[in-house]
């Protein structure tokens, strides 16, 4: 039920298991347990609330810290985030541990009643949001964001994040998670490749169409993405065009699974526009591949652009060539675009605290500390990777794609949007993989696109059977 | 050599003009088809061998070509990072002892049901040959309650238990034919003798189905060797990756590849996966083909 | 053999029917009860009675594409294996004519025995890695690596709708050859050498040889491999799951009902709906098995 699990490189950790065998969610098997009604509510340590101390946290109390050991890796949290903890609260002693099987290491213990307090519940094996809120396992984040913050007193902490933060991880209307990476997606490039070849950036659909042709006449495959465990990047890439002609609506419409939301006349002209991108551009092959051996073909520079989120220059780092320069640029908008500088970005990797744990309020001041200038500074600096703290990366030399990404994201504004559907409705996620092959390798027209996403849509809506989120 | 003509049949005497033909004729063809299928197998292992030295570009640049560099840190990285001698011999313990376990209980079960007529005979068989039809799919949820309900979850123990359950219903099928089929005298001379039933169990009926025994033991290693569901569901949480068996390890390579490109390590991890079991296969095939004949023949 | 009969039976029974009965047949019983219930993996599940069967059958396309799929599978499959693998055993146990009135094999006999058994010995996990570089869809894939040398289109071969389920196809086929190599060697080799002298003094050719003795004599033999291979293409998962795109695609031509289990489990979190499914499954399975094991001898050896 999470929206954040796809809006993050795990998401092609995910499918890339996926498509190999059985692996992913059978941590979801140890879910099973978690009956829920019986544990009993742990006691729960509190201290006196003041202005050094706005979450009340009790000082001597231990704090459990469990990390996804993932991309990111654990040191940010050894090195940047539990120091600072630890700096405020001396005599707090820090548990700290890593796994790459959230699920699998923590479902028995939430089943148990015995959870840790702060978990960075991210991966292949995560646990599922939907299930762990209604189970009541997460604590209400409200308070947290309500709190001064640690860098200016006279700042909520809500008022330091990107826009759409807190609301990307807000589950029927409160706030659970806190997502802490913020991503840029868009069409990502080689920089030097451009300026080699004397290409610049398409500002608007026809200039994309134009220089697309100009590079297919070099001999390079313009446009790229895999089909076999991708194809999620693609209909980022189509919904984005969707929401830039008829605005953010469109894709709150999908989200809300509103009636003829598909068949919005800004989804069939996207669906229209990048139909064509597949039938002139793309090579049929990279249907049958994978990210990375489409990302290895854009390192040897026989790909132009491919459609990723800001990650892809830390995931892609060992394989690309000295002077790449990893660049992203917004997807054009078309002629008559309703938002024509408007940017899909959105926060992912999530991170929550335990409403059942012995220690709650430590793990709030904990996210507290992880959002202040000198710990989102400290993750940036470790894992070349934006976060929700607005600005925290000023200061920071950074590397070539993530001072690409963070001037796109400066450039957009506050014309920025997401979705949630992909993490609320995995059949609808699912159904719009398969038609995004079918319609960007041309076995369906935009209106069959349209029609089958709509069907799939209805289908779920009418459901019973399926937990509805609206936003 | 001779097919078609009488005289010639009894000797091995060079035949005519025509029953050459015949024979050049079918036996090119069989030979080239012989050929072709012996390639089809061997030249993906070849490749494999050989990626297992290339780099990322060239595992993507044309097939056919030979690796520019013997890059023998492929193997360094398959085998250190990759852990695949470990997941190796895990696989072989738990293989040898869930293998021995089965056979012996199996051929146990299978003996009792097949030689001795008792109440309740027929629904216990039943009961065993009815799995044959059961896809471990469907059970692969309440399963994994089960092993960890009785803390076996994550452990050699239940793994090993769990594959001589599921390798039971062959098993017992299998050798409840052939115990079936061994002659009446023996035993019954044994019997004679004043030996006990354990007695002629071990002694003489066990030595007398000795082929049969091969035979099915081949099949379950080669059917518990390849388990990748179960492994799967059941060695799971702190410290599994330990125990992962050779499946796991792979399955895991490969998925990594997903997003972080080791192509050459991948290859080189499934090289030195695939090496041993050719090796182990080309000193016992004798015994393997022997043994399966003996036993599926039947 | 009448004395202590009871005891031994029970010692010699219990420690199998413990094991299995606690570890096969007690979840399958917990599987069946699932099927009638909406569990969602946490929360425990509601009593639907049939209601999953009923959207089984009347509302789920992708449930019976795959049930296609293995209409497909279930000629196929056993069909080509056995015919390649007839072919090479009869190449490998007669194919050399006589020598000295005993039949003999080609050349390399020995050595094709050996290899064709190869394919048997990898893991799945193996075999999928391994098809992924020969499918790949451009020059860097072994078999389009050699297509495009000679000047041709390289093939989809999985992303084609059209001919995905037939690369599938292939893959299982080129493993399973090998073994009924070896199970109809084995057969042919029991077959009474005077049998095939006869023919021979009544002047048959080879090929008259193969159908009008060693196909008739064979026969229990082709049923019990009939039997194996139709039961194998009621699975297929692992194979699709590794190697088709987008897990079943494209557009669902070469889904599965393991497949969509596996879907319905683990990415959508509907167990009780993909325990009917598994329950569905069971069904067609021991339907088939029965049918076959009715047609072919094989039970009556046993009962």
């Amino acid at each position: 039920m999470s929206d954040n699990d796809l809006t993050r490189r795990t998401l092609l950790r995910r499918t890339a298991a996926a498509g190999l065998l059985a692996t992913p969610a059978m941590g979801l098997l140890s879910a099973c347990v978690t009956g829920g009604g019986e544990d009993e509510p742990a006691d729960q340590a509190e201290g006196e609330k003041s202005a050094e101390n706005p979450l009340g946290v009790d000082g001597k109390a231990p704090l459990e810290i469990v990390i996804f050991n993932g991309g990111y890796g654990e040191k940010y949290a050894t090195d940047v985030h539990e120091p600072l903890y630890k700096a405020k609260f001396p005599e707090a002693q820090i548990k700290h541990s890593a796994t790459q099987e959230i699920a699998t290491t923590l479902q028995p213990r939430f089943a148990g009643g015995t959870p840790p307090d702060f978990v960075n519940n991210s991966g292949t094996k995560f646990m599922d949001f939907g299930t762990l809120i209604q189970d009541g396992q997460l604590q209400d984040l409200t308070e947290l964001f309500a709190a001064p913050s640690v860098d200016d007193p006279a700042k909520k902490v809500s008022d330091t994040l990107v826009a759409g933060t807190i609301e990307s991880g807000t589950y029927n209307g409160k706030p659970y998670v806190l997502n802490y990476v913020f991503t840029v997606y868009g069409l990502w490039y080689s920089e030097k490749l451009f300026k080699d070849k004397g290409w610049t950036v398409p500002a608007t659909w026809a200039d994309f169409t134009k220089l697309l042709d100009t590079i297919k006449a070099a001999g390079i495959t313009p446009y790229a993405y895999a089909g076999k465990n991708a194809p999620y990047y693609q209909y980022l890439a189509i919904l984005t065009s969707a929401a830039k002609l008829g605005g953010p609506d469109v894709l709150k419409n999908i989200d809300n699974l509103a009636d003829g939301a598909w068949k919005a006349a800004a989804v069939k002209t996207a669906a229209t526009q990048w139909a064509e991108i597949g039938a002139k551009y793309m090579d049929k092959s990279d249907e049958g591949l994978i990210h990375t051996e489409v990302q290895l073909k854009q390192n040897q520079g026989k790909v132009a652009f491919y459609p990723s989120g800001s990650w892809l220059e830390a995931e892609q780092a060992a394989s690309t060539p000295e002077g790449f320069n990893y660049a992203v640029t917004p997807i054009p908008a078309a002629d008559g675009a309703t938002l024509a500088t408007g940017l899909f970005a959105t926060a992912g990797e999530p991170y929550f605290v335990s409403a059942k744990g012995t220690n709650p309020r430590g793990g709030m001041e904990y996210a507290r500390q992880m959002l202040s200038k000198a710990g989102a500074k400290g993750f940036t600096e470790l894992n070349k990777s934006l976060t929700s703290v607005a600005g925290a990366e000023e200061g920071i030399t950074l590397s070539p794609g993530l001072t690409s990404a963070s001037t796109v994201l400066k450039a957009a504004g506050t014309g920025i949007f997401s979705y949630r559907f992909d993490g609320w409705y995995k059949e609808l996620d699912t159904e719009l993989r398969t038609a995004t092959n079918a319609l960007m390798f041309g076995r369906e027209t935009a209106d069959q696109f349209c029609e089958r996403m709509q069907k799939k849509a209805d289908a779920i809506k009418a459901d019973s059977s399926i937990t509805k989120f609206t936003r | 050599m001779a097919i078609d003509t009488k005289p010639a049949s009894k000797s091995a005497a060079p035949s005519p003009e025509k029953t050459r033909r015949e024979v050049n004729i079918l036996a090119g063809f069989g030979h080239a088809f012989l050929a072709v299928w012996a390639l089809l197998i061997i030249a993906p292992l070849i490749w494999t061998f050989l990626a297992s030295f290339k780099s990322n570009e060239e595992i993507f640049g044309d097939a056919w070509t030979m690796p520019g560099a013997l890059r023998l840190d492929n193997w360094t990285r398959a085998w250190s990072e990759a852990h695949v001698g470990q997941y190796f011999l895990n696989s072989v313990f738990v293989v040898a002892l869930s293998t021995a376990g089965t056979m012996l209980l199996g051929a146990m079960a299978a003996y009792v049901l097949a030689r001795y007529s008792f109440w309740g005979n027929r629904i216990i068989y039943y009961l065993f040959v009815s799995g044959l039809a059961f896809p471990v799919f469907l059970a692969l949820v309440p399963l994994f309650f089960v092993v960890r309900n009785l803390g076996l979850l994550n452990s050699y123990l239940g793994l090993i238990l769990v594959y001589i359950a599921y390798s039971l219903p062959f098993t017992v099928f299998f050798l409840a034919a052939f115990f079936k089929s061994l002659p009446n005298s023996v035993a019954e001379a044994a019997t004679m003798d004043g030996a006990s039933h354990t007695r002629l169990f071990f002694q003489v009926m066990m030595p007398m189905a000795r082929s049969g025994l091969i035979s099915i033991t081949i099949f379950n290693v080669i059917g518990q060797w390849n388990q990748y569901l179960l492994p799967l569901a059941l060695l799971q949480g702190e410290g599994a990756e330990d125990k992962w068996v050779l499946t796991q390890g792979i399955a895991n390579i490969s998925t990594s590849a997903g997003f972080d490109a080791d192509w050459g390590g991948l290859f080189a991890a499934l090289t030195m996966a695939i090496l041993p079991m050719i090796v182990i296969y080309a000193i016992f095939q004798r015994q393997i083909q022997s043994g399966l004949t003996s036993g599926a023949v039947k | 053999m009448r004395h202590g009969k009871y005891p031994f039976v029970i010692g010699f029974l219990a420690a199998p029917v413990t094991i299995y009965v606690v570890f096969v047949i007690a979840p399958y019983a917990q599987a069946f009860y699932m099927a009638l219930t909406n569990w969602r993996g946490l929360s425990p599940g509601k009593f639907v009675g049939l209601e999953n069967f009923q959207r089984l059958f009347t509302n789920d396309d992708a449930f019976w594409k795959a049930l296609q799929h293995h209409g497909i599978l279930l000629l196929a499959l056993p069909l080509i294996t056995i015919i390649i693998a007839l072919f090479l055993a009869f190449m490998l146990n007669v194919g050399g004519g006589s020598q000295k009135g005993i039949m003999t094999g080609v050349w390399g006999s020995k050595f094709y025995r050996v290899v064709f058994f190869l394919p048997q010995v990898l893991a799945v996990a193996i075999l999928g890695v391994l098809f992924q570089a020969i499918y790949r869809p451009d020059g860097s894939g072994m078999i389009n690596s050699l297509i495009t040398k000679a000047g041709l289109e390289p093939i989809g071969f999985l992303i084609e709708p059209k001919i995905a389920l037939w690369s599938i196809i292939a893959v299982l086929v080129w493993q399973a050859v090998g073994f009924y190599v070896v199970l109809f060697s084995a057969g042919m080799s029991n077959i009474p050498k005077d049998i095939y002298e006869a023919a021979m003094l009544d002047g048959a050719t080879r090929m008259s040889m193969f159908f009008r003795v060693t196909l008739p004599l064979l026969w229990d033999t082709l049923q019990v491999a009939w039997v194996y291979l139709g039961i194998a293409a009621f699975d297929a998962f692992a194979i699709v799951q590794t190697l088709s795109v987008d897990q079943g695609g494209p557009d669902g031509s070469t889904t599965v009902i393991g497949m969509e289990i596996y879907r319905n489990a683990f990415t959508y979190s509907k167990y009780g709906y993909a325990s009917a499914m598994g329950v569905a499954l069971f069904f067609l399975t021991i339907t088939f098995a029965a049918l076959s094991l009715r047609v072919s001898r094989r039970e009556s050896v046993e009962m």
